[in-house]
């Protein structure tokens, strides 16, 4: 007699799509909050354009390691499914 | 959420981008379509390296040197990639190439909608026959027909009342002129209490404050009646409930069954009624602008600004609390433990600072982006259906709006869902690791 169906992991859908959802905007976000700051730094500083593009790699790498730090934790929620 | 997810982003977002290029470069001018091919290609090729350098440290041979060797080479691919960036900003209109930029991310969200929709038992019931399944395919390509019609259509008159709005201000005195154009603004929306409020008595110094303090008001609103039906569905709970209280029952236990699946059994309850309020506060929120006469208050990018601003404030205040000083300043130098992470921490606190500052602002502006988008799509369909009855000089039109309505109430729910989900999702960052907790209370020595 077959044993009872697998349960399926609860939500799984939805927690994947919040996922999806905040991979693009942070990558996107992250870049241009680091040249917003790097910009308003170099209007104070008059450093023009030094600290635009440094605020613009840190976000990049900042967006980068917020991504990383979502997918890891995804997979290990995924593992526990 | 599988590389090959991202594989299909890829293909799709190389036509996707490869024909909007095309398309703008002959029918616009050459170097807009170029410069949304370049930014197409960059975003590509950072999330393709992205990818590899994320797939290399969570590998099981992460530790091995080969593997960090490659580390350091899409590092390095990385940085290229930046400098290239860099002097394709300084060559082409920034304008167009973040247009190509944003295009991949445009397709993963698109991607990651559908295939929430298409797990649905609706969708599966809607395309079991072939017949129901064309059907519905050329009902959503005339909708999106419709729409491509319609929202120009919506553009115009919304630009031809600014400009009415500009040239009654400019006879006017500066203040007049702001109320002027704030009074303009009203106009793009559905007509609300408000607005009524606004054409029966202009001049009353409390109508003036009820404008002004519209989105406030109204979300004051949806918290007193969500509050209200708390009370009375909580008020004399009984072992067999009623309906208000069965109904009640089913949302908490839905969100807290959800919330505790994400954050684990240690911290889940603890944070269940905050990130469950949020929830339900902002999918009220959402769904109050389909309400005739009302008004979405997360439409405003104030509110949902202030939304994603306690988030950042609790989640900031939950790391204090949970790591302590020393800990959460650990934490933001990337919990240093060797030489080479020492060196590393004065990097890491502005990319981390960044990291922390990028989130509020990317979930305020998700939320008002599509709430606001949600609300325009639903104006323009119902100026449509107006302008399809003008001829008859009726006072009403055919309801056109009323199509997107699911459309709307899924994307309400959706974007409350997501809000909340991102928002556990800080506070999981924050949270000190279960895990380790769980080994720590296993080998109390270590």
């Amino acid at each position: 007699m077959p044993g009872p169906p697998p349960e399926e992991p609860k939500y799984t859908a939805l927690r994947s799509a919040g996922m999806l959802l905040a991979i693009p905007t942070l990558l996107i976000v992250a870049p241009l909050v680091g040249g917003a700051i790097g910009g308003w730094l170099d209007r104070r500083l008059k450093s023009s354009p030094w600290l635009l593009i440094l605020g613009l790699i840190l976000g990049f790498v900042a967006a980068g390691r917020e991504t990383f730090q979502i997918y890891r934790r995804y997979q290990e929620q995924e593992e526990r499914d | 959420m599988g590389l090959e997810f991202l594989a299909r982003v890829r293909r799709t977002s190389l036509w996707l981008s490869g024909l909007a290029a095309l398309m703008v470069a002959t029918y616009l001018a050459p170097l807009p379509g170029l410069a949304i091919a370049a930014g197409a290609a960059w975003s590509l090729a950072n999330l393709e390296i992205l990818e590899r350098l994320i797939v290399t440290l969570t590998g099981t041979d992460r530790a091995a040197l080969p593997s960090r060797a490659r580390a350091f080479g899409w590092l390095f691919a990385l940085a290229l990639l930046f400098g290239g960036g860099a002097l394709l900003l300084g060559v082409l209109p920034a304008g167009w190439l973040m247009i190509g930029f944003g295009a991949p991310f445009a397709v993963m969200v698109a991607k990651a909608v559908s295939g929430l929709l298409l797990a649905t038992g609706l969708w599966a019931r809607l395309t079991r026959s072939s017949w129901r399944a064309a059907l519905l395919v050329i009902a959503v390509g005339g909708l999106a027909w419709l729409a491509v019609s319609a929202l120009p259509r919506a553009g115009a008159a919304r630009a031809a009342h600014a400009t009415a709005v500009a040239a009654q201000a400019s006879g006017e005195a500066a203040a007049a002129g702001s109320e002027s154009q704030h009074e303009g603004q009203k106009e793009l929306g559905f007509p609300t209490v408000v607005t009524l409020l606004e054409a029966a008595a202009p001049e009353a110094g409390w109508v003036r404050f009820v404008v002004r303090y519209e989105s406030i008001l109204f979300s004051a609103l949806v918290a007193l009646i969500l509050g209200v039906i708390g009370f009375f569905a909580s008020r004399n709970p009984q072992l067999i409930p009623g309906p208000l209280q069965n109904a009640v029952e089913g949302v908490v236990e839905f969100i807290n069954d959800f919330l505790v699946g994400i954050l684990g059994p240690r911290y889940g309850p603890r944070y269940v009624p905050f990130l469950g309020t949020l929830f339900l506060y902002i999918f009220a929120m959402n769904l109050f602008g389909l309400l005739p006469f009302m008004h979405s208050p997360t439409a405003s990018l104030n509110v949902t600004f202030a939304l994603a601003i306690t988030v950042f404030v609790y989640v900031q205040y939950t790391g204090f609390k949970e790591l302590g000083v020393i800990g959460y300043v650990d934490h933001m130098l990337g919990s240093p433990r060797d030489m080479t992470g020492w060196i590393l921490a004065p990097l890491m606190l502005p990319i981390h600072l960044l990291g922390e500052l990028a989130k509020p602002i990317s979930l305020s502006c998700r939320l008002f982006g599509n709430i606001f988008g949600e609300d325009m799509l639903l104006v323009a369909f119902a100026s449509l259906g107006i302008s399809m009855l003008a001829f008859s000089h009726l006072p009403f039109g055919i309801p056109m709006h009323a199509l997107f309505f699911p459309l709307a109430l899924l994307s309400s729910g959706l974007q409350a869902m997501v809000f909340t989900v991102l928002s556990t999702i800080y506070f999981l960052l924050m949270l000190p690791h279960e895990d380790h907790e769980h080994d720590r209370e296993a080998h109390p020595a270590h």
